[in-house]
């Protein structure tokens, strides 16, 4: 095999996944201005697209600057929203009041002090949780507050956020901004053969419109069906439903009271006694959806319970809604990059949406391929393992961390929640950190890996969240009590601030959709 | 409070206006401005970008304090500088528009709770032939000025905007007595992209008129020492008064 530069990206695929990986590619490496790098999307005309996850995370503001998009476009055509964090509720007890926040922002002093252990000797007198207590964003949310103002310059605000959108109008929207903005070159046809290389590398795809697409490099975008790395090339597919049992969605979208009705400004994940329900509130809808094991619940029973979240006056109405079924295969591929073929979202794995994992992988994924784009094909195979480790590390941490959501609930209302609790659907891996914790605070020196997906301060809002408790020892060294008095003070003062201040979430979004935001 | 009434030579024919119509901008620290004032304007004040709080939108204005409720050219009762802003010396005059079927009718006003209208002293607003005073046409001209900027403001920023020339200054000042204070929310013309625009550029602007607008716009950021130093002299002022 000759070793020769890689300058024909060939993305299979034209949902979410493909336009964003596309699209990353093609703006690092300026495709609109220079024809050094040709980055070519094929997708078929005939594929419905899976709109996965109308959730993102604040990375989705770093990839649409580096894709050239602004802010109020992407809102007006979009029709997203800001999202400031997720709420859990009747996560821990099940009870009506029970919920914590998982907010997009550091605890308070974060990189000066773990606030953590000191909260948790002294949370009873502080009667606030441990979200409230460190951290301004659950007021703001709790509020229905913005995490910006009409004054923010795009991409700007006061509290960290990213967005909540209709998936659907998203991919669109990128459809014809890779193509017009950034040189994307599109081709609609079906793939219905793959020509190999003698060493195995994709040659060329063929198509059932009888045009010929080659290529140096394949990323797969084809969805669950992973027409390349699952079918061509028989990566195997690394099931995790032994610890994560959710596998059945139902989602209906569920229009507003009134236009002005208010908008929430984080998602809303409220268990039930087999899964989860979620609701994202767009600008002109609320997307609803019933997440459950069919091991645990039936599915007349999951409608049910979906139906009763959702509410509605008259009976009628809900099936009016047209509710999706969807069938949830939650794991991974053994490996993501073999030979000359990446795959990038749904094909490469899927977990429930329980902390909006999908885009932000893609970002991840994307980033990766558009930065450390091989430089020839010899190197690829450098690259590619490297690919390979850093997301399998990813994907396993997030396993871990949707697992940690879970396994420390003291519901006892189901055989769910108790399966959930058994040891051994545990990973080895949470398990080792769950052990850690048991005699030292969560903190920032335990995630030294630079592929983090989640921070410690993420783990210390859910951990904290749903009660768990250090067995601290006196003799170990905390926080200064001044520092965090000071810092739990300071959190206060900015959060009665802050709620006087910020407009209300549905106001900004009108502002924004008439005045638009500024560019600076 | 403003009470507005539309003026006219009959009802108002012997109303007069004091030196004290100007106490209504004692207060402000910003005051909006038009583009054809910025020659004038620069003789004493910063011109800076500024968003609206309810739009969020950029507007002009000279930066008369640093806080909030701080103007540093209102000393002793009066307006201490060679060249009032329009906005100011048009007071206590306002434009009212009147909508008529489908044209919008301007008409000049007048507002009868500012404290320097009466009948008694000042300058009259009408002759005994009921004939418009210089007083009162000087002020009608300010008013043009403004109805007018109104758009060329608008038309000013677009341009500033299409070639990416704004960019925010915050200040961070320690005056005298050791205050430190930071000021955000001010915006400017980033003279470094003003530097960097293409020939073609610089003819556009050249030619749509914009060209030394925006030259002294950026100029004007001189006049942010001159400021300070008011500042300096206040403060000053206000430590004697104690010590004395």
């Amino acid at each position: 095999m000759k070793n020769f530069p890689i300058t024909r990206i060939v993305v299979v695929g034209g949902g979410s996944a493909g336009w964003l990986t596309a699209g990353r590619i093609a703006a690092e490496h300026q495709c609109a201005s220079s024809e050094r790098i040709q980055v070519t999307l094929v997708e078929s005309p005939n594929v419905p697209i899976i709109g996965v996850g109308e959730g993102t995370w604040p990375t989705m503001r770093s990839t649409l600057i580096k894709l050239g998009i602004s802010e109020t476009t992407f809102i007006k055509e979009c029709n997203a929203t800001f999202k400031q964090g997720a709420k859990f509720a009747q996560w821990r007890t099940g009870k009506k009041d029970d919920f914590y926040y998982h907010p997009l922002m550091l605890p308070q002093g974060f990189s000066k002090g773990n606030l953590g252990p000191y909260w948790q000797t002294t949370q009873d007198d502080l009667g606030e949780s441990f979200s409230h207590a460190v951290c301004f964003q659950e007021a703001i949310c709790e509020a229905g507050l913005a995490p910006k103002s009409i004054r923010h310059a795009e991409f700007a605000g006061t509290a960290n956020y990213a967005y909540h959108l209709d998936a659907g109008k998203f991919t669109q929207f990128l459809t014809k901004h890779c193509q017009e903005k950034l040189g994307v070159k599109h081709i609609l046809a079906d793939v219905s053969d793959i020509v190999s290389h003698e060493n195995g590398d994709i040659k060329s795809l063929l198509t059932q419109q009888a045009i010929t697409i080659e290529g140096d490099l394949f990323v797969d975008c084809t969805g669950f069906k992973s027409k390349l790395l699952g079918e061509h090339f028989q990566v195997p597919f690394i099931p995790c439903d032994d610890v994560l049992f959710i596998d059945r969605a139902i989602a209906v979208h569920v229009p507003y009271e009134q236009e002005s009705s208010p908008i929430a400004s984080h998602t809303i994940s409220t268990a039930q006694d087999a899964g989860w329900v979620w609701d994202i509130g767009l600008q002109s809808r609320r997307g609803v959806g019933y997440v459950y094991s069919s091991k645990h619940q039936s599915q007349d029973d999951a409608y049910e319970r979906l139906e009763s979240y959702v509410n509605l006056d008259n009976k009628g109405l809900f099936n009016q809604l047209k509710p999706k079924e969807i069938t949830i295969k939650s794991g991974h591929r053994k490996c993501f990059w073999q030979n000359n073929c990446v795959a990038v979202g749904l094909s490469a794995g899927f977990l429930e949406p329980l902390e909006a994992s999908a885009l932000v992988l893609v970002e991840l994924s994307a980033t990766m391929i558009a930065e450390q784009l091989p430089a020839n094909r010899q190197v690829m195979d450098l690259i590619a393992k490297r690919f390979n480790d850093t997301f399998s590390y990813r994907w396993q941490r997030i396993i871990d961390f949707l697992k940690l959501h879970y396994c420390l609930s003291q519901r006892d209302d189901s055989e769910f929640w108790r399966d959930n609790r058994e040891s051994t659907s545990i990973p080895e891996s949470l398990h080792e950190l769950l052990d850690l914790w048991q005699y030292h605070p969560p903190s920032d020196l335990d995630f030294t890996s630079n592929n983090e997906v989640f921070p410690a301060a993420s783990y210390q809002y859910v951990l904290y969240g749903m009660g768990f408790k250090t067995q601290l020892q006196p003799h170990q060294q905390w926080v200064d009590i001044h520092f965090a008095k000071q810092q739990l003070a300071q959190n206060q003062k900015v959060r009665s601030m802050l709620v006087e201040k910020l407009p209300a979430h549905r106001e900004l979004i009108n502002k924004i959709n008439q005045f638009g935001l500024q560019a600076v | 409070m403003t009470n507005m009434v539309a003026i006219n030579n009959q009802h108002h024919a012997n109303l007069r206006i004091t030196e004290h119509a100007h106490t209504q901008g004692a207060n402000q620290h910003l005051v909006p401005i038009v583009t054809s004032e910025i020659n004038k304007l620069i003789v004493h004040y910063p011109v800076v970008l500024t968003k609206f709080d309810d739009t969020g939108k950029f507007g002009l204005s000279a930066l008369l304090g640093f806080e909030e409720g701080e103007n540093l050219f209102w000393q002793q009762g009066r307006w201490e500088a060679v060249y009032v802003p329009a906005q100011i010396d048009r007071l206590p005059f306002f434009i009212g528009s009147e909508q008529q079927s489908d044209t919008v009718n301007h008409v000049l006003c007048v507002d009868m709770d500012n404290a320097a209208v009466n009948e008694s002293e000042g300058s009259a607003l009408f002759d005994n032939t009921g004939e418009p005073t210089a007083f009162l046409a000087e002020k009608q001209q300010i008013l043009a000025q403004l109805l007018d900027g109104e758009s060329q403001n608008q038309m000013f920023i677009e341009t500033l905007q299409s070639l990416n020339l704004i960019t925010p200054i915050t200040l961070d000042i320690t005056f005298e007595n050791g205050a430190n204070t930071s000021i955000t929310g001010l915006y400017t013309v980033d003279e470094e992209k003003l530097g960097a625009l293409s020939a073609n550029a610089i003819t556009r602007l050249h030619t749509e008129g914009w060209l030394q607008t925006i030259y002294t716009l950026a100029a004007s950021n001189a006049q942010i020492y001159a400021l300070i130093d008011k500042k300096n002299k206040a403060i000053k002022q206000g430590d004697a008064w104690f010590e004395n």
